[in-house]
């Protein structure tokens, strides 16, 4: 069930709430999805690969040994393998799945079907903070975690970099769940004490 | 809600807190006396090793630490257009009107303003310096400064001194110069609440130790004065490469127990040297404004101080048994140091401070600021072929390449709107602080 949806030029977000009867409150989800024909264009990159390497193998046995032209079948193999790699490196989704009381999972999905994800136990987070990351050319803002035991911040969209109006909607969601969370766990330390 | 600023201002220098100095003082100052008239300040500078990103800093100032590497005294490495995507970010991000520039030896400053002008906002300058005319250095600096103030909208300077001295090396407008002087934190330096004993008298130098604040008169002075008062002692305070002439000259006329070597003092503790002290002594070679005489005056300590630069004006409105001046000269300033040591039982620490708390005020200073924005916000919109004419009249090969460099800085910013339109940039919240906590609209 989408609750919320918010698009720019680049990106799309898009907020899923699913409720069981089982649960006591709803799983969240959240998406930013990259705009543009860029993702869509995948089977087109992976054909433009093999045309390229096609390309490099006739120009390497037709033409002669001492035709310059041969080198520019290195050139066609190195490019289809390098654009091989970057559709594997380019981002189609993030998401973030809210579990309350459980914890929260950062999902990054490739163009190429791989999804790379890590999953946070309600417990290490300490708190969600929206920075301004200052870079030597430009400025941006960033959800990021504060976590137990770690010196670095974690960000919450590794790849993606989406404008401040959708990362309020992920922030407070994130707010919510930590702050019920953080006063359970007090309690939970005073009976631990008085018992 | 609170109303929305009247003016948004970016402050840019490479000279900024953490690092310590007039310059930082002034930009530090000035921004809190205009966020608290309703304006909204944003300063930008380079990053201080591990400091880089936002920081917010009392009264809800916002601090850019761009991590641009410095790298001789403090400035940002002059790449001319690498800072134009960061510059142009930052102005659209927080919606600033004018952008206000400081320190001619700062080339972010120097670059800021550039990027400015070619983006068509208004721009006013600060000169905080005198600097020379004849040797190398100076003569590239002053070409510089020619290329940024030739289409500046207003400049300031901090003395009529600095003024003379900023007209004639950038061959600016005089009636575009304003002039607005330094002020101190009266608040901060008080008089001691007991004054200290006069059976010995202390006299405080705190100042960088290097030629230009004339470590070296100091290295000359010292011993002389020793040997004809045997009941005065010297503190020093600050550091620097004379540091280790100061040291051989104690070694050399054992007065190990005569002058006591602080090392580097931070401006939190400042007073607190000050106000062991009865005579404060200035041997800078160059000032165009000292703020560091101000400062003493206000602790109520006699100063004792050389006649170059700004220093008279600054005097000027300090009676005469509050200040006592000398050439930069050895024998000249020991004579002076005489005086103030005869001088000294009639001085009145409290009437001192209470004079000066009358005449220097940061809010102040910020007022005749204001006015200065407001005037620069009333200059017209000039296209670039009008203003590419005012860089021509520069000079014959000078005129020509300060245009080429204008030409390709509005191509690469047409370049950069193609790339990233002015929309795309987000704009920042903006944060108001209140008694109660915090705000965000």
């Amino acid at each position: 069930m989408v609750t919320l949806s918010l698009s720019n030029k680049r990106y799309t977000y898009v907020q899923k709430s699913a409720s069981e009867q089982s649960l006591r409150e709803a799983i969240d989800i959240h998406h930013v999805n990259i705009n543009g024909s860029r993702v869509t264009g995948f089977a087109r990159r992976r054909g433009f690969a093999f045309f390229l390497v096609l390309l490099a193998s006739c120009m390497y046995f037709f033409l002669g040994k001492d035709n310059p032209v041969r080198l520019l079948s290195w050139i066609c193999i190195l490019s289809g393998f390098l654009v091989m790699l970057q559709s594997r490196k380019t981002v189609k989704k993030e998401s973030v799945i809210i579990m309350p009381t459980f914890g929260i999972q950062l999902e990054t999905q490739y163009l190429s079907g791989k999804i790379v994800s890590r999953f946070i136990p309600i417990g290490k987070i300490l708190k969600p903070v929206l920075v301004e990351c200052v870079t030597p050319v430009t400025c941006y803002w960033s959800l990021s975690l504060f976590l137990r035991g770690e010196d670095q911040l974690t960000l919450v969209f590794k790849e993606l970099r989406p404008p401040l109006k959708m990362l309020v909607p992920i922030w407070k969601a994130l707010c919510a769940v930590i702050g019920t969370d953080q006063s359970e766990m007090i309690v939970e330390e005073e009976h631990a004490v008085s018992g | 809600m609170a109303e929305p600023p009247k003016l948004r201002v970016l402050m840019v220098s490479d000279f900024f807190f953490p690092n310590f100095g007039g310059v930082e003082n002034h930009i530090y100052y000035l921004s809190q006396c205009l966020l608290k008239l309703g304006h909204k300040v944003v300063v930008m500078t380079h990053a201080y090793g591990n400091r880089s990103g936002v920081r917010y800093m009392t009264g809800g100032l916002k601090v850019y630490y761009v991590p641009w590497r410095p790298f001789v005294m403090q400035t940002t490495f002059p790449t001319v257009y690498g800072t134009l995507p960061i510059v142009r970010t930052i102005l659209r991000r927080e919606k600033i009107t004018v952008v206000h520039g400081h320190q001619a030896f700062s080339t972010l400053c120097h670059e800021a303003l550039m990027h400015a002008r070619t983006m068509g906002y208004k721009v006013v300058f600060t000169d905080h310096s005198l600097y020379g005319f004849a040797d190398v250095g100076s003569i590239h600096m002053n070409k510089v400064l020619q290329f940024s103030l030739a289409d500046i909208d207003q400049a300031i300077c901090v003395s009529h001194t600095s003024k003379e001295n900023t007209v004639l090396r950038s061959g600016l407008s005089p009636a575009k110069v304003f002039m607005i002087p330094n002020a101190v934190d009266t608040a901060m330096f008080k008089p001691a609440s007991v004054r200290p004993s006069t059976d010995v008298i202390t006299i405080v130098v705190i100042s960088r130790l290097v030629y230009r604040k004339g470590a070296d008169l100091l290295v000359e002075v010292i011993p002389k004065v020793c040997r004809l008062y045997p009941n005065v002692r010297f503190v020093v305070g600050g550091d620097g490469p004379k540091h280790v002439r100061l040291e051989e000259m104690r070694e050399k006329h054992s007065l190990q127990d005569r002058v006591e070597m602080l090392g580097a003092v931070p401006h939190s503790r400042v007073r607190s040297v000050l106000i062991t002290g009865h005579v404060f002594l200035n041997s800078s070679l160059t000032e165009a404004f000292c703020i560091a005489i101000l400062e003493a005056a206000s602790c109520g300590l006699l100063t004792v101080s050389t006649r170059v630069g700004g220093v008279p004006e600054a005097c000027n409105v300090l009676p005469d048994d509050m200040v006592v001046l000398a050439e930069p000269d050895p024998d000249d300033m020991v004579r002076a140091i005489e005086k103030a040591i005869s001088i000294l039982p009639s001085i009145n620490p409290e009437e001192m401070h209470n004079r000066m708390k009358k005449l220097y005020s940061w809010q102040d200073v910020a007022k005749r600021t204001e006015i200065v924005y407001d005037r620069a916000l009333k200059c017209s919109n000039r296209n670039l072929l009008e203003r590419l004419s005012r860089y021509l009249s520069c000079g014959a090969w000078a005129g020509k390449l300060f245009c080429m460099v204008m030409i390709v800085d509005y191509l690469l910013w047409r370049l950069l709107q193609l790339l990233q339109p002015d929309e795309d940039i987000e704009e920042a919240p903006d944060i108001f602080l209140h008694h109660h906590g915090e705000k965000i609209n």
